[in-house]
């Protein structure tokens, strides 16, 4: 169904009114996406030009070089920060997935004893400012022993109102009478979460899996509070400090930066429609 | 045959009871193993660490012995004394003194810079890419780009584009405008909203997509019969029928606003002259800078009454579910 003026007949395409409008619409929208992504470039082409620093920035590099990249890779361990990073989102995903879809499967077909009211607690969470635990947790760690561990590092992500919030709404607009029917075919509960209901899930647990790895490789509060160490940083937290000792080394920074930069570019183009889709089930029906 | 009749009846009663409840128990059973994991790990690190935090909020914690004593009230009035009308805001240039009222000004200021910012230039976007325009997927992908990143990252790319050799500088200074953004107490915190406008518009832009296409195309049809023009149609089809998108966009861009810190940690680390001290910043600076464990807790305590009562009323407000055509 058209929506738009434009299709309709009767509607004019030709005159300058319209050709006003149009190119002002084009270019109104260009502007604002090159507003968004020219940080994202300056970034890449600071880090190869040779001499960023003195002031003069051309749109594109005159020399390309590669001496700030290996500058950087000389200087820290920027490998053992890429393994950090890695190591850190890894598990939390992995947690986050297998926990969340579980709950989220239970709150959404399991009829249990005070389903509701739990699901309202957990989900009541989400209000709590981050702030508010990190300080209590981080108390808790140290008397552990946890801080600056990979342990204290990956532990207090694991809990995720979003994720169990995300996959109740996905099991809840799958039909019931499926896992009837398993369960009249012989399968237990489990069998019929397992076989049934997760496979009919893997976009929602797809989603969920890219939200939590993009949150937890996007972290700074926590990584910079728990880690303590050169060799315990994840990559945000790192680039930060990289960024203090180097004030005047812009090509170092934005070194640093494009190695943050690239991997989002790369895993956001490929997977594109599982970041809308999650932004569009968690914000629709919030 | 009657009797014959109600025997069986009852009889299919019973083994029907027998069956949901023999379901009502295993549903029991499994639902708690299902949610046990996170029950785990949701009392270990949210519920125990909030009471945990109500307690530190009364208290004073030794990092070194790990000793807690209890103060009663005395975090609480350290905070909020001396009261905003009571405090010497002259000195507040260089504020030395009662930094929480000051923290809490800074994030009011952020937060009515850059909510309607955010959300006003995300419906616009999303309204113009709801329509049919060429390359409408590669614009929605750069608009949602900066979403992507993290707040700390953007902050330091920014830093870079507008410190006072930078690019902008660059563009800026041939008409005079050159200007030390960041190094400037009366802009850095106006940076600071650029960043959060920068990634809350795709944010936004997002959710209100999802918003238009949940309307049907029948309503503006129909509204064209009725021979509206195009601000009609927004106003009475497009508008009402975003209700519950834009509040959501709201609380969620005034309660994220309430908390920010990341982007104002890593461009200014709260300077320069506490220029982009937030609330969240303070409570950092006093929780892992001056070890004041007890006073960090009680801010926090108060960041989260204010983003409790915040949402309560918004809640309140929005308990009548009618739609104003």
């Amino acid at each position: 169904m058209p929506r738009s003026s434009y299709d309709y007949p009767g509607y004019d395409r030709s005159g300058p009114v319209y050709w006003f409008k149009t190119i002002s619409l084009y270019a109104g929208v260009i502007f604002g996406v090159l507003w968004m992504v020219a940080p994202f470039y300056w970034t890449v082409t600071t880090a190869l030009s040779a001499n960023p620093s003195s002031g003069i920035v051309t749109i594109i590099p005159e020399t390309v070089t590669f001496e700030h990249f290996r500058a950087l890779f000389a200087e820290y361990p920027v490998q053992r920060w890429f393994i950090n990073a890695f190591i850190f989102a890894g598990a939390v995903t992995l947690f986050n997935v297998t926990f969340d879809t579980l709950a989220g499967y239970a709150f959404a077909k399991l009829d249990f004893f005070a389903r509701e009211k739990i699901f309202l607690l957990f989900i009541g969470t989400m209000m709590i400012p981050g702030m508010v635990t990190l300080i209590p947790v981080y108390i808790i760690l140290s008397e552990l022993g946890w801080v600056n561990t990979y342990r204290g590092l990956i532990a207090p992500l694991i809990a995720s109102p979003f994720g169990i919030f995300l996959l109740r709404q996905y099991f809840k607009s799958l039909p019931s009478s499926l896992g009837d029917a398993a369960r009249i075919d012989g399968c237990n509960k489990f069998q019929a979460f397992y076989h049934i209901y997760l496979p009919l899930a893997k976009p929602a647990v797809a989603t969920l899996g890219i939200f939590a790895f993009m949150g937890a490789w996007n972290n700074f509060e926590w990584p910079l509070i728990i880690a303590t160490s050169n060799d315990m940083y994840t990559l945000p937290v790192a680039l930060f400090l990289v960024q203090g000792q180097y004030t005047d080394n812009w090509g170092l920074v934005m070194a640093a930066a494009a190695i943050m930069v690239i991997p989002i570019i790369v895993a956001f183009l490929s997977a594109q429609q599982y970041f809308i889709r999650g932004m569009t089930l968690s914000g629709v029906k919030g | 045959m009657a009797t014959q009749e109600s025997q069986s009846t009852a009889e299919t009663t019973r083994t029907r009871d027998r069956f949901l409840g023999s379901i009502r128990r295993e549903d029991n059973l499994a639902g708690f193993l299902f949610i046990l994991p996170n029950i785990i790990v949701f009392v270990a690190f949210l519920f125990l660490p909030v009471l945990f935090a109500v307690y530190l909020s009364f208290a004073e914690w030794q990092i070194l012995t790990g000793d807690l004593t209890f103060v009663g009230l005395e975090n609480y009035r350290d905070i909020l004394y001396p009261l905003p009308w009571e405090n010497d805001w002259r000195v507040l240039q260089v504020p030395t003194q009662n930094l929480w009222w000051w923290a809490v000004t800074r994030t009011m200021i952020y937060t009515l810079g850059v909510v309607p910012f955010s959300i006003t230039g995300g419906l616009c976007v999303a309204l113009v890419l709801d329509k049919r325009i060429r390359f409408k997927k590669a614009f929605r992908a750069g608009y949602f780009l900066p979403v992507m990143l993290s707040g700390a990252i953007s902050a330091i790319i920014w830093g870079w584009m507008l410190n006072l050799n930078g690019i902008v500088n660059n563009f800026l200074a041939p008409v005079g405008l050159a200007h030390n953004w960041i190094g400037d107490p009366s802009t850095a915190l106006g940076v600071i909203m650029l960043i959060a406008v920068w990634i809350g518009i795709g944010f936004n832009m997002i959710i209100f997509l999802a918003g238009l296409q949940n309307i049907p195309d029948e309503l503006y049809e129909a509204a064209r019969i009725d021979g509206t023009n195009k601000w009609q149609r927004f106003r009475h089809v497009t508008w009402p029928n975003l209700q519950n998108t834009y509040f959501f966009v709201i609380v969620l861009a005034i309660i994220s606003s309430f908390q920010v810190f990341g982007i104002a940690w890593a461009l200014t680390e709260g300077g320069p002259y506490y220029a982009t001290t937030t609330i969240v910043v303070l409570i950092y600076q006093e929780a892992f800078q001056h070890d004041n464990m007890g006073a960090a807790a009680g801010m926090a305590m108060l960041l989260f009454s204010i983003i409790f009562l915040f949402s309560y009323y918004q809640y309140r407000m929005r308990g009548n579910d009618e739609v104003t055509y």
